[in-house]
């Protein structure tokens, strides 16, 4: 995959981050009109002449896919029945107290609406995305501002301090600690526990990560919240994430998915990817995601699940373009614009004779300075492709890439048709030393 | 989505399983099962039937809570109850846990004083290498290690045959049931419910199986696992305590290591107390590392901080800190003056005295439909888990006012 822009250092990460805290916060008038949502639970709501009606028992906001959430209402608790007060009937909310705008009120029971998520039920103490630091935190308080005419989540403190305040006697509660505030323009909030999944649209900020990014996150959340994410993505930007996971994350986040969309994954994953996870899954499972697969996608997987692993057909991806003597420079430059969801297993194009024998492997850069109108025929020369066979051990094949220098090596079969291809990069993978130890929930 | 073959599933688990029950003793465990054979002979054996079946019931509803909600004890904890009340969850597991690290610790100095090193020398030793291992080694070799030793304990079902125990007298204490008033056998009573059914157990039990990626569709193969596993490991405590009654039974509390290593002579003959050292030191490193990174790891994951070791202290104060608090306190105290099978015991009677709070957590998450959904406890699981963790905290407060507050 191309990378466009360098991966950023921790550090810059946090400036990133203290840099969105610092405009949040720029306006004195912001900093003082934050309203802590874990503090203003338990505070009285007052009808216009003062009179206590009841007591403040959670927050409703609406995910509309805007940068800052609306808050709707409330739920207060009145007497023993608890009852949903609209955001428009609520004159001022202060720090200690909400007070109402008329002192006629209807009370009605709460039912959520569409989008509709109780901030402190649902989203207070649970995992949210922080996608400018790409890390997943836990709320440890929300922030509500009054912006424009309404009031809306603009801020989420994530601070062991905010824990110990919340923890502490109540009348510290009120008072707001942003000591680490994220701006809710730059979270990932996930809809109410135990409700079904729904496709939302994600932060955009979100198409900004890069895979290695996602992975990251995917493997750091909740069971309920990864598979929200993963939802909220693309199927190619998924796919790519996952390539980029732990195995033992994957097979566990496969397992977790349901089939349908753990196959439709799996197939759109790069062949070898998408092999390395298929082995780690027991032989009833993986049939069972191939059997979901269209049939030419399982019959590509299930050919390369017959190699051994530690071998060059074990290493290869069978995504491979292959062009006859007399087709046209032209024609292949089209049909690799036609492909260029896998091009960064594309080094080169695969020129075979009539009977599908392997002639030369014919580079990008070759194919990019030869006139369109020449045939593939004429390309083919010196440096002759380097080539191994599917059985060949790894040690052969890290032999052949250190004896030639190239990017990639061709696999052939005893025949000399190819039938995939070795980058440079999977055999990095293959040996690089295993990642220094995951500490996990789970361990011994 | 796995269908298997029950009777075949039994035999390929119990097989591992039981090396794995056996390796998994740890020094706390050892030293409890031995002091009870060694104190109360077989006496002790129906409370560990019962025990047995209270162990079931719990790991049951973690393996549950595991499956069916794909988070870890303490994560649920916080987020399934207000802050203040996930706050003593945690504090006590954290209590309970930094009683196991110090167990731990004990049985790594008792292990080399077998072999003539005071542990003024060993455990400070342990505690830097356990420590340095984690940060900057590679914990996966040195877990394979340490497993491999702690295989020692395999031996001691067969020990317990090769003892030739009064198997008339091993049914009659299993089946009738008996418990003695006596001050202390209550107190070893709490000590065996606090190793066996620790809170680490559930702590341990859930994570790994959300960890796995095991879900609902799975569960069934999980349960199965997660029962077997639990007789298994209550098999080898069981064998534990009959190989070291058969030896030494009716001598009285347990002194030394060096006698506990007398249960393993019918087998292991004069190498015993040799390879008993070497077990004991395999099992106690193994979970001197382990316990506080899962506990480290959990409280990180509920406060939603950086939890991974390859972070500096700065990144990962939280985790980090706590890890190394953790290993500090718990080799300090290993340190103390006094005997090291009373220190092992009294920390197992800590785990007894929180294993009710957070047994109380466990039981309402399960019994909450919100958490569960239709995997909720049904009104039988109710009352019987309900009556178990009843009977376990009222041991845990007799114990606690008797031996603890010095009452009575």
């Amino acid at each position: 995959m191309p990378r466009l822009n360098p991966l950023p250092s921790r550090t810059r990460l946090r400036e990133r981050r203290h840099a969105r805290s610092r405009r949040l916060l720029a306006s004195r008038a912001v900093a003082e009109s934050l309203v802590s949502t874990a503090g203003l639970i338990g505070r009285p709501v007052r009808n216009p002449s003062g009179a206590e009606i009841g007591t403040v028992r959670d927050v409703v906001a609406r995910w509309d896919g805007g940068e800052y959430p609306p808050v709707t209402g409330f739920v207060v608790r009145i007497g023993r029945r608890l009852a949903y007060v609209p955001a428009a009937q609520v004159e001022r909310m202060g720090h200690r107290e909400v007070s109402l705008r008329s002192s006629r009120l209807d009370l009605v029971d709460f039912k959520r609406r569409e989008g509709e998520v109780l901030l402190v039920q649902d989203v207070i103490d649970h995992q949210l995305v922080d996608v400018d630091g790409v890390r997943v935190i836990r709320a440890a308080d929300l922030y509500l501002a009054n912006v424009g005419s309404m009031y809306r989540v603009v801020g989420v403190d994530v601070s062991v301090g905010t824990l110990l305040r919340r923890l502490g006697p109540t009348r510290w509660r009120a008072r707001p600690t942003p000591e680490r505030v994220i701006d809710w323009a730059a979270i990932q909030p996930f809809g109410r526990p135990g409700s079904p999944i729904r496709l939302r649209e994600g932060n955009r900020a979100l198409h900004r990560l890069r895979p290695s990014e996602l992975a990251d996150l995917l493997e750091e959340l909740g069971r309920r919240e990864r598979q929200e994410l993963l939802a909220a993505l693309e199927p190619e930007t998924a796919a790519d994430a996952l390539e980029e996971m732990e195995a033992e994350e994957l097979e566990s986040l496969l397992r977790e998915s349901d089939e349908e969309q753990a196959a439709a994954l799996l197939a759109v994953m790069e062949p070898d990817e998408a092999v390395d996870a298929l082995r780690d899954l027991q032989d009833d499972e993986r049939d069972q995601l191939l059997a979901m697969m269209p049939a030419h996608k399982s019959a590509e997987l299930r050919a390369l699940l017959g190699y051994e692993e530690r071998t060059a057909g074990g290493l290869m991806t069978s995504h491979l373009l292959i062009a006859r003597r007399g087709d046209t420079v032209a024609g292949v430059r089209a049909r690799l614009a036609d492909d260029a969801d896998h091009r960064g297993d594309l080094p080169g194009v695969i020129v075979v004779d009539d009977d599908g024998r392997l002639l030369d492997d014919i580079s990008l850069f070759e194919l990019l300075v030869a006139d369109g109108d020449r045939t593939m025929d004429s390309l083919c020369g010196e440096p002759w492709p380097v080539t191994v066979t599917p059985d060949a051990g790894i040690d052969d094949v890290v032999e052949r890439f250190v004896d030639e220098r190239g990017a990639s090596l061709v696999v052939v079969d005893e025949e000399e048709r190819p039938v995939g291809r070795i980058l440079a990069d999977d055999l990095i993978d293959a040996l690089a030393p295993q990642s220094r130890v995951q500490v996990r929930r789970r361990l011994a | 989505m796995r269908v298997r073959n029950r009777l075949s599933r039994l035999l390929v688990v119990i097989g591992p399983g039981l090396i794995a029950a056996a390796a998994g003793n740890d020094a706390g465990g050892i030293a409890t099962y031995a002091s009870a054979g060694a104190q109360f002979g077989y006496r002790t054996l129906f409370v560990m039937v019962l025990t047995t079946a209270a162990l079931v019931i719990v790991q049951e509803m973690c393996a549950r809570l595991g499956a069916y909600t794909g988070e870890g004890l303490v994560s649920l904890i916080r987020e399934q109850f207000p802050l203040r009340i996930g706050a003593f969850a945690v504090m006590c597991l954290i209590v309970a846990n930094i009683g196991i690290v110090v167990s731990e610790f004990a049985g790594i100095g008792a292990a080399f004083e077998l072999f003539g090193v005071t542990r003024y020398i060993s455990v400070p030793i342990a505690a830097i290498v356990i420590w340095a291992v984690i940060v900057f080694g590679s914990y996966r070799y040195a877990e394979r290690v340490m497993l491999l030793l702690a295989l020692v304990f395999v031996t001691y079902p067969i020990a317990m045959i090769f003892g030739h125990p009064d198997w008339a007298k091993v049914g009659a204490q299993s089946i009738l049931p008996h418990l003695l008033g006596q001050k202390e056998f209550l107190f070893l009573v709490v000590a065996l419910i606090g190793t066996t059914i620790s809170p680490y157990m559930q702590l341990y039990q859930a994570a790994a199986v959300a960890d796995r990626g095991v879900g609902p569709d799975d569960y069934a193969g999980e349960r199965l696992d997660s029962i077997t596993g639990s007789v298994l490991a209550n098999f080898v405590s069981m064998s534990i305590i009959i190989a070291t009654a058969a030896a030494i039974g009716g001598t009285g509390p347990l002194a030394s290591a060096k006698d506990a290593a007398e249960a393993l002579k019918p087998v292991l003959g004069p190498g015993a107390e040799a390879l008993f050292a070497i077990g004991l030191l395999g099992a106690s490193a193994l979970a001197a590392a382990v316990v506080p990174l899962a506990t480290a790891y959990g409280v990180a994951e509920a406060a939603g901080t950086e939890r991974s070791v390859s972070r500096t202290f700065a990144e990962a104060p939280l985790f980090l800190g706590l890890f190394t608090g953790q290993v500090v306190v718990g080799a300090v105290v290993a340190l103390a003056p006094g005997n090291l099978i009373d220190l092992l015991i009294n920390t197992q009677v800590l785990n007894g005295l929180v294993a009710p709070v957070i047994l109380s957590f466990v039981l309402m998450l399960a019994n909450r439909r919100s958490v569960l959904g239709e995997a909720v406890n049904g009104p039988v699981l109710r009352v019987v888990s309900g009556a178990a963790v009843g009977v376990i905290s009222l041991l845990a407060l007799i114990v606690f006012v008797q031996s603890v507050l010095g009452l009575g």
